[in-house]
C-alpha cells in the first residue's frame, strides 16, 4: 500500500472516531467495562479518569440544531454550552456515568447547572481550580481539587488510584502530546502539510480515545509523515488562533484552505493548545498535575485564566515567527466572554508588529461562508501585497 | 386607596391593557432622594480624589469597601460607576470607547462601560492607548472621564469569570505597571450532599478560603499605604454596616404587607449606599429613615401602587438605563414589583453572619453571597422562599443579554417556580447597554402573563 494512502487511512479512521465519540465510547464500554467520564474543557487532567481505569472524553460540541435545549439556556450562550445542554436534553449522553469539570467559565459552568438539571441521575462534579494564577496559595488550592476529584473518581469507579497509577497515565499522555506536537513540528516545517481538517482529526480523536490505543495509531502514522519529501508550500502561510472549548466546523478551515493559504500552525483548544504542554514527570504524580495546570498557562497563554505575566499576544507574535505564517486567522466562537475580552488585546499587538489578521466569529448554526470567504480573500490579498499598512483586515 | 385582592379575585377590574384609565406612575419612596444625595456626594468627592492627593483604588466585585476605608485609601467600585452612567444615560462615550477599542456588543456591558471609562480616564490616553476614531467620543469633560485614575486595583469578583478577567485587563490599560491584588471564590455549587443555602460543608470551607484572602488583602494594603491597617475602624464600620443592613431587611420585610408600601424600584434605589458608602451613622440614618417611611405609610394605609392586583418578583441583574420605565411600566399594569434576587438576596443580606468586633470571616461570607455566585439549585430555595414569604404570583425574569452570570439559573429556576403553580415570564434587556431592549416584547409578555394570573384567579375562585 502506498504511504500516502496509510496515512489517510489512519487519519480517516481517527476522522470516523471524532465525528461519533458516543459510539465509540459505547463501543469502549462494552469491551472493557470500565465507567465513561465527561471531561470538560479546557483544563481538565484527563491523567486522573485515566488513572482510575475510565476513559476519559472530553465533551464535544455536537452538529445538532439546538432543539429541547433551548428552554434551560439562552440563544446568547456561545454554541458550545447550548450544545452540551441540548445533548443532555436529547438523551445523547446516557452513555456517560459522571462529567467532571475544573473550569470556570460563567457560560460552562451554567451550562453544566443545567445539564444537572436535566440529567439528576449522572454524577456532575464541579473542582473550580482557582482561575487566578498570580497568588502562592493558588497552588495549593488548585492541588486540593485534584485530591478531591482523585477521592471522587475512587469512589465512581470502585477502585484506589495509586500514585503509580496516575504516573503510568502521565507517561501515555506525555507520549500522546509527544507525538501529536511531532505532527506539529513536520507541518509547520511543511515537511508534512497536513489540512487543518486533519489536523482537528487527530486532536479530537485524542480527546476522545483511549490514549493508549490513538498512540499506537499515531507511532504508525508518524514515521510515514517523516518519510515525506514534499517541498514547502510557496502559498502564504497562517496561523489560526483561539475558538475555545470545541472545534472549529471543518468546513470552515476548508474555505479558509481554498483561498490560496496554507495553515502552518494554530492555537486552538482542538489544536496545538491541547497538546503543548507536558506534565512534568517528576516528583508526586499529584502535584506534577497542579504544576502542569500552571505551566500551560504560560506556555501557551489563554484569556480564561488570570494571570498578570501571561502574555497571549506576545505568544501569537513568537508562534508566527517560529512557524513563518504571515498573517492570523483569529476565530472566537460567538458569545465567547473571555475572548472577546481579550481580543483588543491581540489586535494592539499585532498591530503593533504590523501583522495582518482577521477575526471571524464561529457560530453553532452555520456560518455564511460565501461572505467569509471574501474577507478571507481580503486578507489573504492583504498579505501578499509588496507594501502593506499596519492595519488588520 | 388600591383595591383588595378579593376584589380583583372577583373579576371587577378590567383585564390588563383593557383599560382607559390613565397610566399609574408608582408611587416611589422620598426617602430614597436622602440616598442619591448621599451617593451624589460620594462620587463627587471621589472626582477630587488626585488633587486631595489621596490615594485611589479600583476594585471590582464584593463590597470589600469597609476594608478599603479602614485602609485610608479612597474607592471606585467599577461596576458601580458602570451602572450610575448607564443609570444616568451617560453610558455613550465610555461604550463608544470600548468599541472604538475592539469591544464586540456581546461582551458583558458593564465591562465594556468601565474599561471604556479606564480608557477615557488615563492619562495621555492619545499617546498610550490606540483606538479607532470615533465620531461620537467627546472630549474629556464627560462624565465617563472623571474617574481618578487609580494607584493600584482589587479585583473580588464572585460568580462570573468575566468579573475577575475584566482587571485583568484594566491592569494591561495601564501598562501592567500598577499593583493588583485578587480575591478568587469558588462557585457555591453543591457537590455534596449536605450543600444548600448558607449550609453544608461546602459553604464553610469556601468562606474560610475567602477569609484567608481577606486577610492577604490587608497585608497588601498596609505594603501599599505604608500604614498599618485601621482595625478599630474596621470594626466601627461594620458595626454600622450591620445596623444599616438590619434596619434594610425589615424594611423589606414589611413589604410582605399587602398592598405593599414599597416596591422593588425603590430598593434598586437604595443599592448604591448598602453597597458601597462608607458605614458611618449616616448610613444607619438613611435605612431608619426609609423604614420610617414604610412604617407610616403602612399606618396611613398608603400603597407603592395605587390599585395592587399583582405581586412579583423580579430576577435578573437590574436594566439601569431603564429602571424609571421599567418601574412605571409595571404599575401601568397595577403589577407591583415585591423583591428581587439581587435586592432581597445580596448586600450585607444576612447580617447576622457579622461580628463587628471580629468581622472578617462574616463578610467572606458575604462576599460569596453575591446573587450570581450560586447554583441553581440554591438560588431556586432562596427564591421560592421569598415567593412564599411574599405572597407573589409570579417571577419576571430579565434575560440579561451580555451578562451570562445573571442569566444561569433562570431557565431552570423559572421550571421550579412553574412546578409550584407561579407563573412565569422573560423579556430581554441588558444590564448597561439599551440596544438589547425590546419594549413590545416586555409589553406583550407581561400582559400575557397578567391574564393567566387572572385566569388562575378566576379557576380558583
Ligand atoms: S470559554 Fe468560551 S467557548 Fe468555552 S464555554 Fe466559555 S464562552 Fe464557551
Ligand atoms: S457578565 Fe455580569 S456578572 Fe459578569 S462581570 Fe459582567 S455584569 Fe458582572
Amino acid at each position: 500500500m502506498a504511504s500516502s494512502q496509510k496515512e489517510n487511512e489512519i487519519i480517516q479512521s481517527l476522522a470516523d472516531i471524532a465525528a461519533d465519540p458516543s459510539a465509540y465510547a459505547s463501543a469502549w464500554k462494552q469491551r472493557t467495562g470500565g465507567k465513561v467520564v465527561g471531561i470538560m474543557p479546557m483544563n481538565f487532567p484527563g491523567e486522573l479518569v485515566h488513572a482510575a481505569g475510565a476513559l476519559p472524553v472530553v465533551v464535544q460540541e455536537d452538529r445538532a440544531t439546538i432543539t429541547l435545549g433551548r428552554s434551560l439556556i439562552y440563544e446568547f450562550y456561545c454554541g458550545y454550552t447550548r450544545s452540551l445542554v441540548d445533548q443532555s436534553a436529547t438523551g445523547k449522553f446516557e452513555g456517560y456515568d459522571a462529567f467532571l469539570i475544573v473550569d470556570h467559565c460563567v457560560a460552562l459552568l451554567g451550562a453544566i447547572d443545567a445539564m444537572r438539571f436535566e440529567i439528576p441521575d449522572t454524577p456532575i462534579y464541579l473542582a473550580q481550580f482557582t482561575a487566578s494564577m498570580d497568588e502562592p496559595w493558588s497552588p495549593p488550592q488548585v492541588r486540593g481539587r485534584i485530591d478531591e476529584l482523585r477521592a471522587r473518581l475512587e469512589e465512581l469507579c470502585g477502585r484506589k488510584i495509586a500514585d503509580g497509577d496516575i504516573a503510568t497515565s502521565i507517561a501515555a499522555f506525555n507520549r500522546n502530546r509527544g507525538l501529536l506536537r511531532r505532527i506539529y513540528d513536520l507541518r509547520r516545517s511543511g515537511v508534512a502539510p497536513i489540512t487543518s481538517r486533519q489536523m482537528q482529526a487527530l486532536v479530537k480523536s485524542a480527546m476522545v480515545m483511549d490514549i493508549d490505543e490513538h498512540s499506537a495509531r499515531l507511532e504508525e502514522l508518524v514515521p510515514l509523515l517523516e518519510a515525506r519529501t514534499a517541498e514547502a508550500s510557496r502559498l502564504p502561510k497562517l496561523h489560526l488562533s483561539g475558538n475555545f472549548c470545541h472545534a472549529p466546523h471543518p468546513e470552515l478551515l476548508d474555505m479558509i484552505e481554498s483561498c490560496g493559504v496554507v495553515v502552518v500552525d494554530d492555537d486552538l483548544y482542538t489544536g496545538y493548545r491541547y497538546i503543548a504542554t507536558d506534565v512534568p514527570a517528576d516528583g508526586d504524580p499529584a502535584e506534577a498535575l497542579t504544576r502542569w495546570y500552571f505551566n500551560r498557562n504560560t506556555n501557551v497563554p489563554c484569556s480564561t485564566r488570570a494571570q498578570k505575566s501571561a502574555d497571549w499576544e506576545g505568544y501569537l507574535a513568537k508562534a508566527v515567527e517560529k512557524s513563518g505564517a504571515s498573517g492570523i486567522i483569529i476565530l472566537i466562537a460567538k458569545f465567547c466572554e473571555p475572548h472577546m475580552l481579550y481580543y483588543p488585546e491581540l489586535r494592539k499587538e499585532l498591530r503593533r508588529r504590523e501583522i495582518p489578521h482577521l477575526v471571524i466569529e464561529t457560530e453553532h448554526e452555520g456560518l455564511p461562508l460565501e461572505m467569509l470567504k471574501t474577507r478571507v480573500e481580503a486578507l489573504v490579498e492583504h498579505i501578499k501585497r509588496p507594501v502593506r499598512s499596519a492595519e488588520a483586515v | 386607596m388600591s383595591i383588595n385582592l378579593e376584589q380583583a379575585k372577583s373579576g371587577q377590574q378590567p383585564l390588563p391593557g383593557q383599560t382607559a384609565k390613565t397610566p399609574a406612575p408608582a408611587n416611589r419612596l422620598m426617602s430614597t432622594r436622602t440616598g442619591s444625595k448621599l451617593v451624589r456626594d460620594y462620587w463627587d468627592n471621589l472626582f477630587t480624589a488626585r488633587e486631595r492627593g489621596a490615594t485611589v483604588v479600583w476594585y471590582n466585585g464584593a463590597a470589600i469597601n469597609p476594608i478599603l476605608q479602614a485602609a485610608g485609601v479612597e474607592y471606585c467600585h467599577g461596576e458601580a460607576f458602570g451602572a450610575r452612567l448607564a443609570a444616568m444615560h451617560l453610558e455613550g462615550p465610555a461604550q463608544q470607547a470600548g468599541e472604538s477599542y475592539g469591544y464586540i456588543n456581546e461582551l458583558c456591558s458593564y465591562a465594556r462601560t468601565t474599561i471604556g471609562c479606564a480608557l477615557l480616564t488615563q492619562k495621555g490616553a492619545a499617546d498610550n492607548v490606540e483606538m479607532d476614531e470615533h465620531p461620537d467620543i467627546p472630549p474629556k469633560e464627560i462624565m465617563a472621564s472623571r474617574l481618578p485614575a487609580p494607584d493600584f486595583f482589587v479585583n473580588a469578583y464572585a460568580g462570573c469569570s468575566t468579573g475577575q478577567q475584566w482587571d485583568e485587563i484594566s491592569y494591561r490599560l495601564f501598562n501592567k505597571k500598577l499593583p493588583f491584588f485578587k480575591i478568587s471564590y469558588p462557585l457555591l455549587w453543591g457537590n455534596k450532599p449536605d450543600a444548600g443555602y448558607i449550609r453544608g460543608e461546602e459553604w464553610e470551607t469556601a468562606s474560610r478560603y475567602v477569609a484567608d484572602q481577606i486577610y492577604k488583602l490587608i497585608e497588601f494594603l498596609e505594603f501599599q499605604t505604608g500604614r498599618k491597617f485601621d482595625w478599630d475602624a474596621l470594626r466601627e464600620s461594620m458595626f454600622y454596616i450591620k445596623k444599616a443592613a438590619e434596619l434594610r431587611l425589615e424594611a423589606l420585610d414589611l413589604c410582605a404587607a399587602r398592598p405593599t408600601p414599597a416596591v422593588f424600584w425603590d430598593w434598586i434605589a437604595s443599592i448604591a449606599p448598602i453597597n458601597f458608602l462608607p458605614g458611618t451613622p449616616a448610613l444607619v440614618d438613611y435605612f431608619a429613615e426609609m423604614k420610617a417611611e414604610i412604617e407610616q405609610r403602612l399606618k396611613d394605609n398608603v400603597s407603592a401602587l395605587p390599585n395592587e392586583r399583582y405581586r412579583l418578583m423580579f430576577d435578573g441583574i437590574m436594566n439601569w438605563n431603564k429602571v424609571g420605565w421599567l418601574a412605571n411600566k409595571f404599575a401601568e399594569h397595577d403589577a407591583a414589583v415585591i423583591c428581587g434576587r439581587y435586592t432581597h438576596t445580596s448586600f450585607w443580606n444576612e447580617p447576622h453572619f457579622i461580628d463587628p468586633e471580629d468581622p472578617i470571616l462574616g463578610m467572606a461570607k458575604h462576599y460569596l453571597l453575591c446573587p450570581f455566585n450560586h447554583s441553581a439549585k440554591n438560588l431556586g430555595e432562596v427564591m421560592l422562599r421569598d415567593c412564599e414569604k411574599f405572597g407573589l404570583d409570579g417571577i419576571v425574569f430579565h434575560a440579561t443579554r451580555t451578562c451570562r452570570s445573571a442569566s444561569n439559573g433562570q431557565m431552570v429556576v423559572a421550571q421550579m417556580a412553574q412546578k409550584k403553580g407561579l407563573q412565569t415570564m422573560f423579556f430581554e434587556g441588558d444590564v448597561a447597554d439599551e440596544s438589547f431592549y425590546k419594549d413590545e416584547v416586555l409589553q406583550s409578555r407581561l400582559e400575557a402573563m397578567l391574564e393567566t394570573i387572572d385566569v388562575q384567579r378566576a379557576r380558583i375562585a
